[in-house]
Parts: structure tokens; C-alpha cells; sequence
């Protein structure tokens, strides 16, 4: 055998690996494989190291080097302003569900969203994927499908298997991302899915017939099990009436998906959702 | 290109193109710096060299990018294996071919990902022509400019110097 020989017998072994590696996953659903979990969990922590080294050196110049004291105080003011954004968003939040409430006549006790604040440490590797790692893991009580939240609004959910001290969120913006949503003005309900741009979502399985208009405010309806209910999306930009049963309905997001540097996870949401439905 | 160069210049694509390339160039950066690293290992040691970082690349990226293992996997190795292959058979000195030899294979290599996932009825991302043309003329100008940078970069920062040194450049033009 020579090695031209060896070369092809080795390419075509390689190539059958990787379609064996595929065709497992592809049967087996999409559940996190050793590799992923390993390769994950180990890069997250270089991630993480590196991430620190440079936060360290822009902190260095920029907080000491350069305008110390201004630095400083418009840290704690931009600081401030998430916290009370946040503020707002839950009090938007609350005041949505409270007009629904009463629409019932029923009464029902709000809820506190327990959270847990976390960095992006590192985005995506491909261009074709739009995924974020935060600097939580499992040893903070972070699991699949929790939803990610930003002051602004909604981030994604974690997927993967999060590892010690890392885990992955695809954004909502990612074309296979959705999320359950309503129009906050009519309570009519659909399906908001990414678009793979950062600018655009899209809302789906909303009828020709409902009252749908520009400006309107999208937020989530809570009945995905995965993202409470009455968070910010974003606002409808464009309807059309569609070929089919469905409109056409485009929604600009809320949050600015490029520039996030500091998330909120969800942490127990199925258990608020739980509770909301048993009262 | 030693096999510890091309692993350390792998793991600094991996890390660069993860951390540092969103911050300079904001979300969804349409480089891919990793494809990169491997069609110059390709290019250097050859098609067997070009499998092994092509394999070892796209798993990793694979696994971090929340995918399906073993797409970018497969789709790397064929770059790199066909890039070693052109690489052993023709002579590619200049810039200009190793700029044409990076172009096609971003392309190839953007529309074979994007193929797999159709087979295996995933969702690829939306407007995928425009998508992999600006990444195949984003990787070649990096590709290019990258290595002509590291190149040049110290005779004329010497230069610089020099010429900055008035003593030195008295020094110079008595002898």
C-alpha cells in the first residue's frame, strides 16, 4: 500500500467517522454528546481566562489609568440605569398581568422571578450560529432551557449541557430560536421565531383576521414552559395580510443582541408557571 | 509550519474568533478565522496535515457553537485534505494564489455546511449567498493582510526606529 493509498483509505475513514458522528445525533435528537460537553466545559474555562485578561487590561487603562474618578462614577450610574430598567421591565411586567387579571375578576398573587446575574465570557465560533457563553454553570443551578433575560427584555434560553461554570444561551434571534408570544394590546398570541438577524424577528400563526398594527408591543405569553410570562420581545415594524391563514408580522427586538454584556437567568420559571396554573 | 505552530495557531483562532472578533467587529461576525488557520496548515505540511487540522478544527468548533457535531468537522476536513492536495501539486507562492486558493474555499466550504444542514433538515441561516460571499472576501483579506503584517511588520517598526534615532543615523552616515 503506498501512501497516496494510506492517504485516500485515511480521508475515507475520517469522512465515515464524521457521518457516523452525525447520523447519531441526528437520530438521537439533540442532546449534548461527550465531545460537546468536554470540548465545552474545558474551552469555557480558557474562554473565561481570556475574556478576564483583556476585561482586565481595558479596566486597567480606562478605570485607573485614564479618568479614574469618571470612570468609576459612570460605572455605578450605568449600574443604576440596568437596575432600574430591570425595575421597569418587571413592573411593566406586572402591570400587563394585572390587566388581565382584572379583565378575569380573579386575583392572583404576583410572583418574584428569582434570577441570577451572569457576564458573556465568549459568542458563537461560527457565523452561521448565534449563541453567547455566560460564565454560569451547573454548580450555579443553571440547566437546559432556562430563559435568558436582559433589562431591556428577552435574551434567549440556555441550551446544551451548561458545564461547571459555563453555559451556552441561543439567542432569540437565532433562526431556530422561538419563543411563545402575545400582542400585548389585543392578548392575541403566536409564535415569535428568529430570523438570523439581529434587527428582525418574526411572529407567526397569527390569524388574518386579528387586529394587528405597527407599534404594537410583542411580549412573551409564558405558555412555552420556558420564558415567563409578560417579558418584552420587541414591536411590530410590518404587517401583511399572508397567502395562507397567517399574517405576515415582522418585529423589531428590544435588545440590542450585539452589545449584551450581562444577563439575568431565569432560574425557576417552570415552577412559577406551575404555580400560576394550579391557582 | 511545525505541527505545535499549527496548534497553537488553531487554538488562538478558536479563542480569537470567540472572544475578541465580536468585540471589534459586534455580534455575528462573518470571518472565520479557524477555516483559515487550516487552509495554511493545508498549504504548508500538505493533505494529510490538512485532514488532522481540519478535523481536530471543526469538532471544536462544532462543540462551542451549539450545533451538530461533525458538520464542521467533515466539512474541514474536506478543505483541508482537497486544499493539501492543491497545495502538494501546484506551486502557490504568491499572494495572489493563496488569496485565490481562500477564497474558493471559504466558499466551498460555506455552501458544503450549509448543504449538510439541509440534508439533515436543520434550518441554515437566512440569506446564505450573501452570507458565505462577504465571508469568503472577509477571510481572504484577514488571510492575506494577516501574514503580510506579521511579515513586514518588524523591518518597519526597525526602520522606524531608526530613522527616529538621530544619533544612530549620524552614526550611520559618517561610516
Amino acid at each position: 500500500m503506498d501512501r497516496r493509498q494510506r492517504t485516500g483509505y485515511l480521508v475515507l475513514a475520517v469522512v465515515l467517522a464524521h457521518i457516523i458522528v452525525i447520523s447519531a445525533q441526528v437520530s438521537a435528537g439533540p442532546g449534548a454528546s461527550m465531545l460537546e460537553t468536554v470540548t465545552f466545559g474545558s474551552f469555557a474555562e480558557v474562554q473565561r481566562l481570556m475574556t478576564s485578561g483583556f476585561d482586565s487590561v481595558v479596566r486597567l487603562w480606562s478605570g485607573y489609568i485614564g479618568l479614574r474618578d469618571v470612570r468609576e462614577k459612570n460605572v455605578e450610574l450605568n449600574r443604576e440605569i440596568l437596575n432600574l430598567r430591570l425595575e421597569l421591565q418587571t413592573q411593566h411586567a406586572l402591570a400587563q398581568q394585572t390587566r388581565s387579571l382584572e379583565r378575569l375578576l380573579e386575583l392572583r398573587q404576583t410572583v418574584a422571578l428569582p434570577t441570577l446575574s451572569a457576564r458573556v465570557i465568549a459568542t458563537d465560533a461560527t457565523p452561521y450560529f448565534l449563541t453567547l457563553t455566560i460564565d454560569r454553570g451547573w454548580q450555579d443551578d443553571i440547566r437546559p432551557d432556562l430563559a435568558v433575560i436582559a433589562p431591556d427584555g428577552v435574551v434567549g434560553r440556555v441550551v446544551g449541557s451548561p458545564s461547571q461554570r459555563a453555559a451556552q444561551i441561543q439567542l432569540l434571534i437565532d433562526r431556530n430560536a422561538a419563543a411563545g408570544a402575545l400582542i400585548e394590546r389585543t392578548r392575541v398570541s403566536g409564535v415569535v421565531v428568529g430570523t438570523d438577524d439581529s434587527t428582525r424577528l418574526q411572529m407567526e400563526y397569527v390569524s388574518n383576521l386579528e387586529d394587528v398594527q405597527v407599534g404594537d408591543e410583542i411580549v412573551t405569553s409564558g405558555i412555552d414552559g420556558i420564558y415567563p410570562k409578560g417579558f418584552r420581545i420587541g414591536e411590530v415594524t410590518q404587517v401583511v395580510d399572508g397567502i395562507g391563514l397567517y399574517q405576515l408580522i415582522q418585529v423589531s427586538p428590544v435588545v440590542e443582541f450585539s452589545q449584551i454584556e450581562d444577563v439575568l437567568v431565569v432560574l425557576d420559571a417552570q415552577v412559577i408557571l406551575s404555580d400560576t396554573d394550579e391557582k | 509550519m511545525k505541527i505545535t505552530h499549527i496548534l497553537f495557531w488553531l487554538a488562538l483562532a478558536l479563542l480569537v474568533q470567540t472572544t475578541l472578533v465580536p468585540l471589534v467587529a459586534g455580534g455575528g461576525a462573518p470571518v472565520d478565522l479557524v477555516l483559515i488557520v487550516v487552509v495554511f496548515a493545508a498549504l504548508s505540511r500538505g493533505p494529510v496535515a490538512g485532514l488532522w487540522t481540519g478535523t481536530l478544527a471543526g469538532l471544536l468548533q462544532d462543540a462551542l457553537s451549539g450545533g451538530i457535531i461533525g458538520v464542521g468537522g467533515l466539512t474541514k476536513t474536506m478543505i483541508g485534505v482537497v486544499v493539501g492536495v492543491i497545495g502538494s501539486r501546484f506551486l502557490l507562492g504568491t499572494v495572489w494564489h493563496r488569496l485565490t486558493v481562500l477564497v474558493g474555499a471559504s466558499f466551498v466550504h460555506g455552501f458544503c455546511y450549509l448543504w449538510i444542514h439541509t440534508l439533515i433538515g436543520q434550518d441554515g441561516p437566512a440569506g446564505p449567498v450573501a452570507l458565505v460571499t462577504v465571508q469568503a472576501a472577509v477571510n481572504a483579506l484577514v488571510g492575506v493582510t494577516v501574514p503580510l503584517v506579521a511579515r513586514t511588520a518588524p523591518g518597519m517598526l526597525d526602520r522606524l526606529r531608526r530613522s527616529r534615532n538621530p544619533l544612530r543615523r549620524r552614526r550611520w552616515m559618517m561610516s
